[in-house]
């Protein structure tokens, strides 16, 4: 069986193998497998047989790539381990070199793994940053835990919000980690706050705050990211829509809501989607046209369209609100960026 | 993130917008979880037509080299009359030293008809021959969106009609020639059960169908809830669907033998495996056409995998969930189909 890491990067050499190996981890963690099934995963991302020996209950185990438990074997001892040993706690893979470039990494999160499994761990064995964005943990706590991860106290920093899969064209240096969302694993850095820019698609920034604030960042990003749409939009910055999107964070968009939910008609148009982008960044009917490259009089045509649909009307007073807001509320519904992967034109 | 001492760990989780991403479905099993962290961006969720050419590399069978091996294996290609009378290349494995007619597996692959070819998701059929020096057929049926219905399943029919006619020297045993697919690979082996019973062709002693895709009309409780999520939601199957049927889709003009959950008589069908997870959307179909398979008098053996995704099997095959599934489908193999 050829390791799963190797077949996966074959497959796509963008891919942050790294960032998926801990959040895999993260997620066998959270639902409390057992060290068989540790070791099975572990053991199939190495494409090798992983093991553990506990010194204090005498407890040991051997798994293929394949999941299935091996005997205890004595002669184990002669092949060459990756191991990491701490607590009188020993995980391993065993393999012949040349070394995967993750197998380290494998062996790190699968000692973590199997030491929370077994009690070994603090009570509170959550990484730094995902404890540092939580906004049930006191401020100061939080504070502490990113100037931990070296981060400097005094000045104001950002949160990036990435799907794992992401395509980088650079990766520079950062704070960042895998951090589990009720949208899956979510892909974060903390970049200070003059970046407004990542070289990765798609991509959300934050708004920039202080480390104690850092969650409120965080939730901006996360709906940036989700209003992004590669290729067209591979980045957001929440600075665009300012406390458009603080408001956005705070809200529950995911259900029916007036406004919104009559824009589907409009949105099925095969016009809909420029045209309401058009409409919500312009001043004018003239200048909505001009950002649509269409003819005044098609932009006029397609408004008429839209005022028929609507139960308000969006060029009007409280209506250019209405629609920008429900606009947005739209996009964030129909998000994709969390679900597929860029398409080749996109990479 | 990390979840001490079994805790529920949605107190612990930072919440980045106040969405509800929770929709009504049974969870995913937490091994299978992991292993979507891993492998999820290879087959997404959410397959629209643009991915297809994406999905066609991505979910490529591997070299067959590498699926030999180490194991006492050998594969020769030939080719056979498809539909139309277009060649189609039929791919046979054999265990060294295996002589005569033996029991036959034809095998129908996955990839929603529209990607994966005849060496995608092989490596648990394959142990098959190895184990028990059966004979393994896969067909590089053609697919959609290129060649609509019937051409895949014409080009499985014909497979079938030509390991019959040439059994001797295919080493194929006439009256031991069981038919197994997997997701569309499944609906094309329930299809072609129904096509050889209605025709008068060539019998099979059993139809094994993983996780099949049986109904393009997606009328059940499980095509909804699973959008964008785990490994092909309704929006794939849409896809998939649409491309096969172009605008037959959804209509009364759709035959059975393409989409084998709209047959009404299924009497008279060889022994029935259907294997599914409760957390896909073809949970519900699979256990409707049991059900029907019973109510006409058959046989089938159903296995519903608790927070099973879409061919769980084939993407964590270590998880211990997948491994009692491997091993309760080959159970069934052992006792219909080898000596």
């Amino acid at each position: 069986m050829q390791e799963l890491l190797a077949r996966l990067t074959a497959l796509d050499t963008s891919a942050s193998m790294s960032l998926r190996v801990i959040a895999c981890f993260d997620e066998l963690v959270r639902g409390g497998v057992n060290v068989h099934a540790l070791l099975s995963a572990g053991a199939s991302m190495a494409g090798s047989v992983a093991g553990f020996h506990d010194e204090r209950s005498g407890r040991s185990m051997r798994v293929g790539p394949d999941g299935v438990a091996l005997p205890d074997d004595a002669d184990a001892s002669s092949i060459e381990r990756v191991a990491h040993t701490d607590d009188g706690l020993t995980v391993w893979i065993e393999k012949s070199p040349p070394l995967g470039m993750n197998d380290a990494m494998v062996v790190e999160r699968l000692a973590l793994g199997i030491g929370l499994r077994l009690g070994r761990n603090p009570p509170d064995g959550r990484r730094g940053l995902s404890s540092a964005l939580d906004p049930d943990v006191p401020p100061h706590v939080r504070q502490q835990l990113l100037v931990a991860l070296g981060l400097r106290p005094n000045e104001r920093h950002r949160i990036v919000c990435l799907p794992l899969f992401a395509t980088w064209h650079r990766h520079g240096h950062m704070v960042e980690d895998v951090v589990n969302t009720p949208f899956g694993p979510i892909h974060v850095a903390v970049v200070p706050e003059s970046v407004i820019a990542i070289e990765a698609s798609p991509c959300g920034i934050g708004v920039p705050m202080s480390l104690d604030d850092l969650d409120r960042s965080f939730r901006t990003a996360m709906v940036c990211l989700r209003l992004s749409a590669p290729p067209d939009v591979p980045t957001v910055v929440a600075d665009d829509y300012g406390g458009l999107v603080e408001l956005l964070a705070a809200s529950h968009t995911a259900g029916p809501l007036l406004d919104v939910d009559p824009l589907d008609a409009i949105m099925a148009h095969s016009w809909g989607a420029e045209t309401l982008d058009a409409l919500v960044k312009a001043g004018s009917v003239r200048q909505a046209a001009r950002l649509a490259d269409v003819h005044h009089s098609t932009m006029q045509t397609r408004i008429d369209e839209i005022q028929r649909t609507l139960p308000f009307d969006p060029m009007d007073g409280i209506g250019r609100t209405r629609i920008g807001i429900a606009y947005l509320v739209w996009r964030l519904q129909h998000s994709t960026v969390l679900v597929a992967p860029p398409t080749a034109e996109q990479r | 993130m990390w979840n001490p001492g079994g805790m529920d760990a949605a107190t612990h989780e930072p919440n980045p917008t106040a969405d509800s991403a929770v929709a009504v479905r049974p969870e995913f099993d937490p091994e299978l979880r992991g292993g979507l962290a891993l492998v999820g961006g290879m087959f997404p969720p959410t397959i629209t037509p643009d991915l297809v050419d994406f999905m066609r590399t991505s979910y490529a069978g591997p070299p067959v080299a590498e699926l030999l091996d180490g194991r006492r294996i050998t594969v020769r290609d030939e080719t056979f009359a498809g539909h139309r009378g277009d060649e189609v290349v039929g791919s046979i494995f054999t265990a060294d030293g295996a002589v005569g007619a033996r029991p036959t597996v034809l095998f129908l692959h996955s990839g929603g008809l529209m990607f994966g070819d005849r060496f995608s998701g092989l490596d648990r059929v394959i142990d098959w021959v190895e184990r028990w020096a059966v004979t393994l057929v896969t067909v590089e049926y053609r697919l959609a969106p290129e060649h609509p219905d019937p051409y895949a399943r014409e080009d499985c029919y014909a497979a079938l009609e030509w390991l019959a006619s040439d059994a001797d020297r295919l080493g194929v045993a006439r009256d031991r020639i069981m038919v197994a697919g997997a997701s569309a690979g499944g609906g094309l082996a329930a299809g072609l059960s129904l096509a050889t019973r209605d025709r008068g062709g060539p019998p099979l002693c059993a139809q094994l169908l993983d996780y099949p895709m049986l109904d393009d009309r997606g009328r059940t409780v499980s095509t909804t809830q699973f959008d964008g999520i785990g490994v092909w939601d309704r929006i794939s199957n849409e896809t998939a669907w649409r491309a096969s049927l172009g605008d037959r889709y959804r209509t009364d003009n759709v035959s059975i033998y393409a989409a084998p959950g709209r047959a009404t008589d299924l009497s008279g069908l060889p022994p029935a495996f259907i294997d599914v997870g409760s957390a896909e959307i073809f949970r519900d179909e699979a256990i409707e056409y049991a059900t029907a398979l019973w109510r006409a008098g058959g046989s089938a053996e159903l296995h519903v995998w608790p927070g099973g995704f879409h061919a769980f099997d084939i993407f964590a095959p270590h998880a211990t969930l997948s491994r009692g599934m491997i091993a309760t489908r080959d159970a069934w193999v052992a006792r219909v189909l080898i000596d």
